[in-house]
């Protein structure tokens, strides 16, 4: 066995060609059943702890229903969490040195990740819930043809609000800069809150605004900063500001809303008329890992129906299984989990690629400082 | 006779090599452990800040890029100087608050001195993230600050004090919390050392007790308060965890912007590490130029 880095990308790769060759025979002769034994067959052969970079309350801290599959199948290679506050984070961690099996980007980030060379297509025939998974999302994963994103959660950007305190003039973006509100609302931390400024201030492309248009969100974002009480980066941090009432209204997530109703907070998750950004999670699988088969049961654990069916009843956020449902149907409602193309036009703003994300990110950088 | 003559003679060979030998052998591991932790890593980051090194892969070359964006930026600038005043604001004030406290310690007499001293610092016992967090409790909408004025029908449950958590202010009460027995320590120490017969002297004289302060254990006791601003000014400088915690939007400090460009936002190293690399200059010239304050002979001669 080489014993190089270079070396082991090979071996890997070959790994990988073998595991194909075996996959696809699997496929010919025994159909799922065989190839759901050979895959198995695959992560056994594999040592170690499966390494994962994702987000917090998707790991031991809250998320362990969504790969307790994995755990019992694996109980010998049980998942080591390593966090990530956004995909920028994951990219800082990346770079400079972590190596995690695999991690959570959004679906804005497929493109850029798929071409930085940080990662490596998965192969679809070894998860055995991938042909259940939306097929609009699985498209999403896509990059020059192949799957470097397994979807698996998903939601929206919008707004949360507090009925009994806030009375919006309109349905729109715009309530982050409500004057009336002053020091009950929260920005989210991310370079985002520049796309929802383009929005608010109509702009055809906001993902790629020119620079004229940057300075002008840039400027409205200044200019509103001082609206905000908080800018956060973890959602617990929201949950505890919000939850004691030091907030009003917040840029949220689903599992916010969620979250603040079960405080019995009156809360409405607000759909703006400049449509709520939606996203979804991807899978992504680290080039050169040494536990690719494990990755692949454990992505595969994620995309089970009982997964699923969890994360929508305990998250608020939807699912790419398609056959997973919410016991709640006043949840189902909400968050329009029947609706298969829920996160794209003309329901939603499917999140995408930002070809200037530096520049973004420095302009966010500079909203913070002013 | 035979003893000073044994004194001057010169020493023997061995024990000189011996003596040469050891001073370099004592020094080498903390100057080693220096260099290594301490020196090479600030070296990295500056190369990190003249793109020599960067995080993106592909060509990469010397530049000053990123310190003509800085110094010409008055978002950075702005945002170190606001870090500046808050720093300066909450060491000054938690000097002047520590300074009776260390004197009633230091010459009060008490023979419970250190029990006091210990009860001052026993806040350190526990974790720093606890301490800051409990002021979440404490200085929130529903807590204790606004509960009490809730109760005394100063405000009412739909209009708190907003103003205490996720501001400035909030910013500045915890640092000047959390340092507090650190700016203590060092006045305490230089005022215990203080030669008590200057006082008589100066009380035989006919000084009252506040002349006497002024003019002997004030300017005495000076080293300790310069020692004892940097302690507080040169961390606070660059803080992130308390302005993170619960500074909110207008507590956010230099310190968060070093912390955002290298991790949270998108990794902008280069950028990161001017940042970085500045505020260790201006930290690095503010010691030396305090340094002269901080030696006792100095001050007591001026």
């Amino acid at each position: 066995m080489k014993t190089t880095g270079e070396g082991e990308r090979e071996y890997r790769r070959s790994e990988l060609l073998k595991l194909a060759a075996v996959a696809g025979g699997a496929v010919i002769l025994g159909g799922p059943a065989a190839l759901a034994k050979a895959a198995q067959e695959g992560a056994t052969s594999e040592s170690g702890r499966l390494q994962v970079l994702d987000w917090v309350g998707y790991g031991n801290d809250g998320g362990q229903s969504m790969f307790a599959q994995y755990v019992k199948t694996h109980p010998h290679n049980k998942p080591q969490f390593t966090h990530m506050t956004n995909e920028s984070d994951a990219l800082a961690k990346l770079r400079a040195g972590l190596k995690p099996d695999l991690f959570r980007p959004y679906v804005g980030w497929v493109k850029y990740f798929a071409e930085s060379g940080l990662v490596q297509p998965w192969n679809p025939k070894l998860i055995s819930n991938f042909k259940h998974l939306n097929p609009f999302m699985v498209k999403a994963g896509q990059q020059h043809g192949k799957q470097y994103g397994i979807p698996d959660d998903w939601g929206f950007d919008a707004i949360l609000y507090r009925s009994d305190k806030v009375h919006p003039k309109a349905r729109s973006w715009g309530l982050l800069f409500d004057e009336r509100y002053k020091g009950r609302i929260a920005w989210f931390d991310d370079l985002e809150m520049l796309v929802i400024a383009g929005l608010y201030l109509k702009m055809a492309k906001p993902w790629h605004q020119t620079d004229e248009q940057l300075k002008r969100s840039q400027d409205l974002l200044i200019k509103k900063k001082h609206l905000v009480r908080l800018i956060w980066a973890s959602e617990s941090d929201l949950w505890q500001a919000f939850g004691s009432k030091e907030l009003w209204i917040a840029y949220a997530w689903p599992n916010d809303w969620v979250q603040m109703k079960n405080k019995h907070l009156k809360v409405v998750y607000m759909r703006p008329k400049e449509k709520p950004i939606a996203w979804v999670g991807m899978f992504m699988l680290l080039k050169g890992t040494p536990r690719p088969h494990l990755a692949h049961a454990y992505v595969d654990a994620w995309s089970s129906a009982k997964s699923g069916k969890w994360l929508e009843n305990n998250y608020g956020y939807g699912h790419a299984n398609t056959v997973a449902r919410p016991s709640s149907s006043a949840l189902l409602k909400a968050l329009q989990l029947t609706n298969p193309k829920a996160v794209t036009e003309p329901a939603a703003h499917l999140d995408r690629d930002i070809p200037r994300r530096a520049v973004y990110a420095r302009m966010w950088e500079e909203v913070k400082a002013s | 006779m035979a003893t000073e003559a044994g004194a001057a003679a010169p020493l023997p060979r061995r024990r000189r090599l011996r003596l040469d030998l050891s001073t370099p052998a004592l020094l080498g591991l903390p100057l080693g452990w220096l260099a290594v932790f301490f020196l090479v890593p600030i070296a990295i980051v500056a190369a990190y800040s003249f793109n020599v090194y960067s995080i993106d892969p592909g060509p990469h070359s010397f530049t000053l890029k990123a310190w003509h964006d800085f110094l010409h930026s008055p978002i950075y600038l702005k945002l170190f100087w606001k870090s500046v005043k808050m720093s300066l604001a909450v060491s000054a004030v938690v000097v002047v608050l520590a300074y009776p406290l260390a004197y009633f310690l230091a010459l009060s007499g008490t023979k419970r001195k250190y029990v006091l001293l210990l009860l001052l610092i026993a806040p350190f016992l526990t974790s720093y993230l606890l301490r800051v967090l409990a002021w979440k409790v404490i200085l929130g909408d529903q807590g204790v600050i606004n509960s009490f004025l809730f109760w005394t029908g100063l405000r009412s449950p739909d209009h708190p004090v907003s103003q205490l958590l996720y501001s400035r202010f909030a910013v500045m009460l915890v640092l000047g919390y959390i340092w507090l027995p650190f700016v203590a320590l060092p006045i305490f120490v230089s005022l215990e050392s203080l030669d008590r017969r200057l006082l008589e002297a100066a009380s035989d004289l006919g000084a009252s007790r506040l002349q006497a302060f002024r003019r002997v254990t004030l300017p005495l006791s000076l080293p300790g308060i310069f020692a004892a601003f940097l302690f507080v000014f040169i961390p606070t400088l660059g803080e992130f965890v308390t302005p993170s915690l619960v500074g909110g939007a207008s507590g956010y400090m230099y310190g968060n912007q070093i912390v955002d460009l290298f991790g949270t936002g998108f990794p902008d190293w280069e950028t990161g590490s001017v940042l970085a690399i500045f505020l260790l200059g201006v930290v690095a010239v503010l010691t030396v130029a305090f340094a002269r304050f901080l030696q006792p002979g100095q001050v007591a001669t001026e």
